[in-house]
């Protein structure tokens, strides 16, 4: 892949992991605070399932050669 | 009976918060694909400022206003990269030209 997608493709995968990461520190400490009475492992469990999904969303983005690439123009 | 009745309603409130967080997390993307997650960033972003201000019209009181950084790292990085690795492949290069001319200097020196 051009260099232009590779770094569009390494930024977009820094911002879904910010996401995911804070959501599952959220929804951790929802849990935590709800069900698990304040204990730190929610916490961290929220942590470490929001950073394996953005390892695998980042993981399939970057090894997407089945796609079929969609910067073709379409004639009008 | 009404005993029996709180820790039930007591379990139904915790399921209740509890799935309202998870659903909202879903339903707003950030479980989502790559592309919606960087989305949602750009959306909170967009909606983070008339969400203070209306903070600050509620409480009534005056924020200082937010300095406006005219440096985006981000934007940035990429000319920070190309510029330490130059400078790192012509190290050796450049201190072999400063090691020549302190040479040099030192032999007229001892002329």
């Amino acid at each position: 892949m051009s260099e232009k997608e590779l770094g569009k493709k390494l930024d977009r995968c820094l911002a879904d992991s910010a996401v995911k990461l804070g959501a599952g520190l959220g929804l951790g400490i929802v849990f935590s605070v709800v069900f698990f009475k304040r204990h730190t492992w929610p916490v961290a469990f929220g942590l470490g399932m929001g950073l394996g999904m953005a390892y695998t969303n980042c993981q399939n983005d970057l090894r997407a050669p089945y796609l079929i690439q969609r910067n073709i123009k379409m004639a009008s | 009976m009404a005993g029996k009745i709180l820790p039930v309603l007591k379990l139904a409130t915790k399921v209740t918060i509890a799935g309202g967080a998870l659903y909202v997390a879903y339903d707003s993307g950030l479980l989502g694909g790559s592309e919606q997650g960087s989305k949602v960033i750009g959306k909170a972003k967009a909606a983070f400022p008339p969400a203070v201000d209306e903070w600050v019209k509620y409480f009534g009181f005056e924020l200082p206003a937010f300095p406006k950084i005219g440096f985006a790292p981000v934007e940035a990085w990429n000319s920070g990269v190309h510029s330490s690795i130059s400078a790192l492949s012509s190290g050796p290069t450049a201190v072999g030209d400063y090691t020549n001319q302190g040479l040099q200097y030192l032999k007229d020196l001892a002329k």
